[in-house]
């Protein structure tokens, strides 16, 4: 709780750019902020691995100036190139948080968006590309999630095997 | 320099009045939402142009913007138009 | 001018063009997911880029501390929102897009 308060402080001084008189409005809010935090998510803050981030950072800002240069090429092309799908991709993530940081980044990638986020799988859309280079894209993020938030991956279909049987 | 942020500034704004042209067409109510969500990123970079001439006090604007944009299309497509739950089935019962 | 004023004025016609690009896709692309595409990312870039162009000029940290945030903010809720919109369209039954032929 005093982590996530002193979080919400930092955030509100690069807000105001350290602004001593803010903190009238300031103090209350970071307080309101924390308890709202605390109510809404009771069980952990979120931890990243540095391994994880020095992995994930770069891929990350390479493929989304990719992703932006992509779909500026396909809308100013006169064709206009497109041949969209939907990719039913099985989660092999199984950390929550994880799961919602994974809907977000997938739709900052060259040509994927997240529809759906359903318990065994994630329903993306695409551009582009065929179901195989889309899971494939979706296979090398989702292990650089589990990386950055330290969790493991389970295979869903090993894991419907152990159900059956 | 502040001029040529001036002219960036302008043609993004030009930006948001073609973009309208979404909001009339639609077809359907998350076409017009869309069109909603490019008036907040450019009116972030709008003001952000502008603040070098104007005055600093237009970046914390633009920091409102911002999180009133986040705000207005949550609430929009959590409440009016597709009031379900995570679960994706179930009624919405104002929580 | 200096060269820091030359790498400004770049970098914000590069972001002014990425928002340009976002319009033209948000009206020729044909159905509300391909729309979303062109919207997120194009304009997300825009930003960053027009984000960075007035980094690279400002004098005071705090300045530069403020820019960055408001360029994480707008980024992690127009993800958001467009994972919703998209959502939304889904569970609407909302017609994807394929090449008549």
């Amino acid at each position: 709780m005093i982590r996530r308060a002193l979080a919400f402080a930092v955030l509100w001084s690069i807000c105001t750019q350290g602004e001593m008189s803010s903190w009238v409005i300031g103090g209350p809010t970071v307080g309101a902020a924390t308890l709202a935090s605390v109510v809404l998510l009771p069980q952990r803050v979120w931890h990243w691995r540095l391994r994880g981030l020095v992995r994930f950072v770069p891929y990350f800002l390479v493929r989304s100036v990719l992703g932006s240069v992509d779909v500026a090429r396909r809308a100013l092309h006169p064709r206009l190139p497109l041949a969209p799908l939907l990719v039913e991709y099985p989660l092999r993530l199984q950390d929550d948080l994880a799961r919602v940081f994974l809907v977000n980044t997938v739709s900052l990638l060259p040509g994927t968006l997240s529809a759906e986020l359903h318990a065994e799988h994630l329903t993306v859309h695409a551009l582009d590309g065929g179901v195989a280079g889309v899971s494939a894209e979706l296979e090398v993020l989702e292990k650089l999630v589990a990386a950055l938030f330290g969790t493991p991956l389970v295979d869903s279909f090993v894991k419907t095997e152990a159900a059956r049987a | 320099m502040h001029e040529w942020y001036g002219g960036l500034a302008s043609f993004l704004l030009l930006n948001v009045v073609v973009g309208l042209l979404r909001v009339l067409r639609g077809p359907t109510p998350a076409d017009r939402m869309l069109a909603a969500q490019l008036f907040g990123t450019t009116g972030v970079a709008t003001l952000l142009l502008l603040a070098p001439t104007f005055g600093p006090a237009l970046n914390d604007i633009a920091l409102v913007f911002a999180l009133l944009a986040a705000v207005t299309v949550i609430a929009f497509v959590r409440r009016s138009w597709f009031p379900v739950n995570w679960e994706g089935k179930g009624s919405h019962d104002g929580d | 001018m200096t060269v820091t004023e030359w790498c400004s004025l770049a970098l914000t016609t590069a972001g002014a063009f990425f928002f340009f690009a976002g319009t033209v896709g948000v009206l020729r692309f044909p159905d509300v997911y391909t729309r979303l595409h062109a919207l997120t990312k194009a304009d997300g870039l825009g930003l960053g880029l027009i984000v960075l162009g007035l980094i690279v000029r400002t004098q005071g940290w705090t300045e530069v501390c403020q820019l960055a945030l408001i360029w994480i903010l707008v980024m992690v809720s127009s993800a958001t929102a467009c994972h919703l919109v998209a959502r939304a369209a889904l569970g609407t039954g909302v017609r994807l897009w394929r090449r008549p032929g």
